[in-house]
């Protein structure tokens, strides 16, 4: 059966194991996201623009504001960051694929069911309220009596299945598929970051799964996890989250810096400087990740010799983070650079990275961290870190890979625009939210009063939010118009180092013709030019008959599969009849994972 | 390349699918970590209702350990079996296997019946209860899906015959099967030996 | 249709107001003053890493721009010294931060002897003061405290986790709900340590009355659960605490009428002298004993006038959002009558 499916069309689409065809769905889907989630932003904005304000109020406001954050991090970082394992991870290493093609599919299609069961909220108007994260016992159905945090908890343990899956997937693929004589220390960076990110899903992931059946277990079984009236504890919740939600920000963070790492060294000509000690802050920035998670607990009373030993493994991490920086400045001195709009985004993410590790560094100290914590202070830091870093590093990636992806450049004058576009509305809201902290504006408030001093900054602040949308909006129309209208790439447009840039764009559906051998780190740079950087023809792709290659067959397991796991979870929002609808998503999960065992792959 | 072809080369020399066990199983040593940490934390706090010492049978939970421990035994030979392609041992240890796992999921349904029905100790009772039923039930569904692991691998070769056997496949299950095992004890030692402390 | 939050002040559009109620940085207290000590030394470190950053970037990108002739610049790999450089500098740098911290933590971590004990405890949207010192003092959403005493909070919340936090005296602490014991004291509480200022430092930034408020998200009204503290000389803290929890003394007929009224509002609130007393347990509402003396209502957000009062009666959901308190309670005359009762008041308001 699989091997009749069609090879065009929308089936062809919904039952691809292709890891491109899989990174482009995850691209389009997170781009669509960073839609939704922006215009939760500008709404909020908007309310914020001015003291007193009735536009978004209580927990409308709440919910926009739990939406936002969990849209953002979930649905377009994260996703955004997996199209980008996706298309060039096989490629980076010299592999035909991902070791597990239809378990990759089955990735992409959970997390994009499990997107639209968050999103079913706004639908049904009851959109979770509580933050994302979900402090106990707020999310306890005392407090909130209807499914709106049932939306929240399901959606986001859906989406963390997804990419627990996809983490075991390329964890496998990269150590066990790397073309021949590509050693460890001759990956590319972006394939490092990319590994050390899967490590800290499939460590990080199942703490947070715990947490959050027990959350769930709370409000539908009437468990006592966080309620301290049965003897349970509000402070496991966070715990238990931000044992998960630590790792996870390195996870937001370190594919953006892997794309950096990339796109630096090619607009400068230079290799990346200090790759080993790249290599080694990466996996250092991995292992203490999991030691600072309390880091956001300052203020929960757990004692001073807790306290200050978060602190202090707090500040040990800025070390092998910081370094990088360094190490990127020190890429481009020398070079010969060349400003395109993905370079200046990557440059860009050197700069509002740093300003937000710093900001970062005053608050891992706990006694300034009392005054910051909550406020829009951190407001400010996180954003620079994950907005104006792996955002930035993002877009920049996006700009940098798209001719590889779709055979044409994107255009470079709307590009530099949006980019400064997105440089002065993001500064314009966020820089003056340090202010807002130190003058003591708490996070989370839908409204102030006129006498606080806050008036002048939230202006400033909504007013780069319109800015930034405007960025948005080209941005897109960017993307859209230069499929058709943009100058057609060739196999090599930016001069790269690594290997996709040695195949066609776009690639062919079996990447390389014959799987590479390389000898070195930027091997193929080396192919190139000399040592001296005298120029090289290298050599071209053999020309082969597709049909003599054999790839895996398309099959539908995945997305059904994927419906099997959604249903299960659907099961706790409806409202009745819910432990039906659960029972038959394990039916059709388990009958799926036989049908699957059993197709021929 | 089919997950056939890959067979033939990957860089460390293991097999992709027993490679990606081995992660699987460094994932949830962080799963069963954290609800064993959950319970270790919760079980002396409830405000009301039966405790540890009062419900748990260490003479019984001994005997469904041993059979478990058991099941693991017979997970090698069928392994063994499987790849010296004897076909009716890889079948008769495959079923001990499945046999081991149903006799361990009957004595659960039994204690939890027990503990509910003549302790009244159900999920909601107190947070003694809730941590232990949600550790427990985590492993006793970890259990299930290798039951059903192992039945269709029994199935597919009473189908099949002499023609399959997938050493492989029968690997994997293996490491999967021994590794809930390990956990088992693991959750012995801490919940049920550990009740004074 | 829901109403603006807060009274409307006086709106100013750009100011510069280091005084401006919830300041962090005017360093009121010796515990902001070390805080702003350590802040200060760390946002000049980062300042000087700042530049140390941003000089070489700019200048690297001015100085290294592609001549586009088709060459490639030298390829080098990295350079040792400077990696181990640009790791232990940062490593020192560090250190400056820590110590002093960790100066700070410990000295603020302790309860100083002789301190006057506070219970602050959380409410959907509300903060309860308790004075267990002071014989039986109960009061919500003001606090009064005497000067240069160091006082020993106890934090913690009847429902959901909710943060207290006076900008200007130093920082914040969770009020975390917990389980009770038999004679209805928390289990666990958090505390919260600092000495108050001199009424004399007060008066200078920002006159006598401070502003808190909430920093834990706990729900709709979370933007509206302020409080203010009022600072005293130790005379005038006596005198408040003589007269902190007495009962009303009604005195006309209407103050009468409104006494009947009231009498169906004990379910959620109390007041002292009154049936209300009787009624055991936790109550919803905050206790509104010389409710007249306060400033404010709706937890900081509305001043305590005639007319703020009786929009709270109508429709409390319409002034703070997902208020607990339902609609309709009292009608009109009724407002007039339990507004006249509760604005009793024994001492001078602030």
């Amino acid at each position: 059966m699989a091997k009749n499916l069609p090879k065009t069309g929308l089936i062809s689409w919904l039952t691809t194991v292709d890891h491109k065809r899989i990174g482009i769905l995850y691209a389009l889907g997170s781009l669509f996201f960073l839609i939704v989630g922006g215009l939760e932003a500008i709404l909020m904005r908007t309310q914020l623009i001015a003291p007193n304000s009735t536009f978004l109020t209580g927990d409308i406001y709440n919910g926009f504001v739990t939406m936002h954050g969990t849209t953002m991090i979930f649905l377009v970082v994260m996703p955004l960051s997996a199209a980008f394992f996706n298309y060039l991870v096989p490629l980076m290493i010299g592999a035909p694929d991902v070791a597990f093609p239809r378990l990759n599919a089955l990735s992409y299609w959970i997390w994009l069911f499990g997107a639209c069961l968050l999103n079913t909220s706004f639908l049904v108007q009851q959109i979770p309220a509580v933050g994302w994260f979900a402090y106990a016992n707020l999310t306890e159905k005392q407090f909130n009596p209807t499914h709106s945090v049932d939306f929240w908890v399901l959606g986001v343990q859906v989406v963390g299945l997804a990419s627990l899956i996809a983490s075991i997937n390329f964890f496998v693929t990269i150590i066990n598929m790397r073309c021949k004589g590509m050693t460890l220390l001759k990956m590319p960076l972006f394939v490092w970051t990319t590994l050390v990110t899967q490590v800290l899903l499939f460590l990080s992931l199942p703490v947070i799964t715990v947490a959050l059946v027990m959350v769930s277990f709370d409000r539908t079984f009437g468990t006592g996890f966080f309620n301290p009236g049965a003897g349970g504890q509000v402070v496991m919740w966070q715990h238990l989250f931000w044992i998960f939600g630590h790792p996870e920000v390195y996870i937001l963070i370190l594919p953006a810096m892997g794309i950096v790492s990339e796109i630096l060294a090619t607009f400068a000509r230079k290799p990346l400087f200090g790759y080993t000690v790249m290599v080694y802050s990466s996996c250092a920035i991995g292992f203490l990740g999991f030691a600072v998670w309390a880091h956001h607990m300052f203020t929960t009373g757990l004692g001073p010799w807790a306290t200050a030993l978060f602190s202090a493994a707090t500040m040990l991490i800025a070390v092998p983070t910081g370094v990088k920086i360094f190490n990127w400045i020190s890429t481009l001195w020398g070079g010969h650079i060349r400003f395109t709009t993905a370079s200046l985004f990557a440059i860009s993410f050197v700069a509002m990275f740093t300003l937000g590790g710093l900001s970062g560094i005053m608050h891992s100290s706990p006694v300034i961290d009392t005054q910051h914590q909550a406020s829009y202070f951190v407001v400010a830091h996180f954003h620079y870190v994950l907005y104006g870093g792996a955002v930035m590093g993002l877009f920049g990636g996006i700009y940098y890979w798209y001719p590889k992806v779709t055979g044409r450049i994107m255009n470079e004058t709307i590009g530099k625009l949006q980019f400064w576009l997105y440089m002065i509305g993001f500064n314009l809201t966020f820089f003056p939210m340090h202010f807002l902290g130190l003058e003591g504006m708490p996070r989370r408030i839908y409204t102030y009063a006129s006498d606080q001093n806050w008036n002048f900054w939230n202006f400033c602040a909504t007013m780069g939010a319109y800015v930034t949308a405007i960025g948005g909006a080209l941005f897109f129309v960017n993307m859209f118009a230069s499929l058709k209208f943009g100058k057609k790439a060739s196999d090599d447009p930016w001069d790269g180092r690594t290997l996709e840039w040695s195949i066609a764009s776009p690639p062919p559906e079996y990447n390389f013709a014959k799987l590479p051998e390389v000898t070195q780190l930027d091997d193929w740079w080396h192919k190139k030019y000399t040592h001296d950087g005298k120029r090289l023809t290298p050599p071209k792709q053999p020309v082969v008959d597709p049909k003599t290659i054999h790839l895996p067959n398309q099959s539908f397991w995945p997305i059904v599969l994927a419906g099997g796991i959604t249903c299960i979870a659907s099961g706790f929002v409806v409202p009745a009849n819910g432990l039906y609808i659960s029972i038959a998503g394990v039916a059709l999960t388990v009958a799926s994972t036989f049908g699957w065992a059993y197709e021929e792959p | 390349m089919s997950d056939a072809a890959h067979a033939h080369h990957t860089t460390t020399g293991i097999e992709n699918r027993k490679f990606a066990m081995w992660v699987l199983i460094a994932s949830e040593c962080f799963l069963f970590g954290t609800l064993i940490a959950n319970y270790l934390v919760n079980k002396a706090r409830s405000i009301s209702g039966p405790t540890p010492q009062e419900v748990y049978k260490i003479d019984v939970t001994t005997l469904s350990t041993f059979d478990l421990l058991m099941s693991s035994v017979a997970m090698v030979l069928a392994l063994h079996y499987c790849k010296e392609k004897e076909l009716r041992k890889f079948q008769f240890w495959t079923f001990m296997v499945v046999l081991g796992g149903l006799i361990f999921l009957g004595f659960q349904y039994h204690e939890f019946s027990t503990f509910v029905l003549h302790d009244g100790l159900g999920l909601s009772t107190n947070i003694f209860g809730s941590s232990f039923y949600l550790l427990t039930g985590c492993h006793g569904a970890h259990v299930t899906v290798g039951v059903l692991w192992m039945s269709s691998i029994l199935i597919t070769s009473l189908i099949k015959g002499a023609e399959w056997f997938n050493s492989e496949i029968v690997e994997v299950a293996g490491l999967y099967w021994h590794f809930v095992d390990v956990v088992w004890i693991i959750i012995f030692t801490v919940v049920y030996l550990f009740v004074y402390v | 249709m829901q109403q603006p939050a807060f009274d409307e002040g006086k709106y100013k559009f750009f100011d510069v107001n280091w005084d401006a109620p919830m300041n962090t940085v005017s360093g009121i207290t010796e515990w902001s003053r070390d805080i702003n000590d350590v802040y200060g030394l760390t946002t000049w470190i980062t300042v000087v890493v700042f530049f140390a950053v941003a000089i070489p970037l700019i200048v690297t990108l001015v100085k290294f721009r592609d001549k586009n002739d088709g060459t490639v610049p030298k390829q080098f790999h990295g350079n040792a010294t400077l990696e181990v450089m640009w790791t232990v500098i940062p490593v020192v740098l560090l250190l400056f931060i820590a110590v002093p911290t960790w100066r700070v933590l410990f000295k603020h971590a302790h309860v100083p002897e002789g301190a006057l004990e506070v219970e602050v405890i959380g409410h959907q949207w509300w903060w309860e003061f308790k004075y267990p010192q002071n014989g039986k003092i109960i009061t919500a959403n003001e606090l009064h405290l005497p000067e240069k005493t160091p006082i020993h909070f106890k934090v913690w919340s009847a429902d959901v986790i909710h943060a207290f936090w006076i900008p200007k005296f130093g920082g914040k602490m969770d009020a975390n709900p917990t389980a009770f014991n038999e004679d209805g004291t928390p289990r666990r509480y958090n505390s919260l340590n600092f000495m108050t200022p001199a009424v004399a430092d007060a008066g200078k930034k920002g006159g006598d009355m401070y502003q808190g408020q909430c920093t834990q998200l706990c729900g709709a009204s979370h933007a509206l659960m302020r409080f203010n503290v009022v600072i005293h000389t130790k005379d005038e803290f006596e005198s408040w605490v003589k007269n902190a929890y007495t009962p009303p003394k009604v005195e006309t007929t209407l103050a009468q009428a409104g006494e009947q009224v009231f009498a169906r509002c004990q379910a959620c609130h109390t007041i002292a002298g009154t049936p209300s007393e009787q009624i055991p347990g936790q109550k919803i509402g905050p206790n509104l004993t010389n409710f007249g003396n306060r400033k404010y209502l709706g937890a900081g957000t509305r001043l305590n006038t005639q007319e703020n009062l009786a929009t709270w009666l109508r429709d409390p959901s319409s002034v703070k959002p997902g208020a607990l308190m339902p609609a309709g309670l009292v009608n009109e005359e009724e407002i007039t009558q339990v507004s006249s009762y509760l604005r009793l008041s024994t001492v001078k308001s602030f």
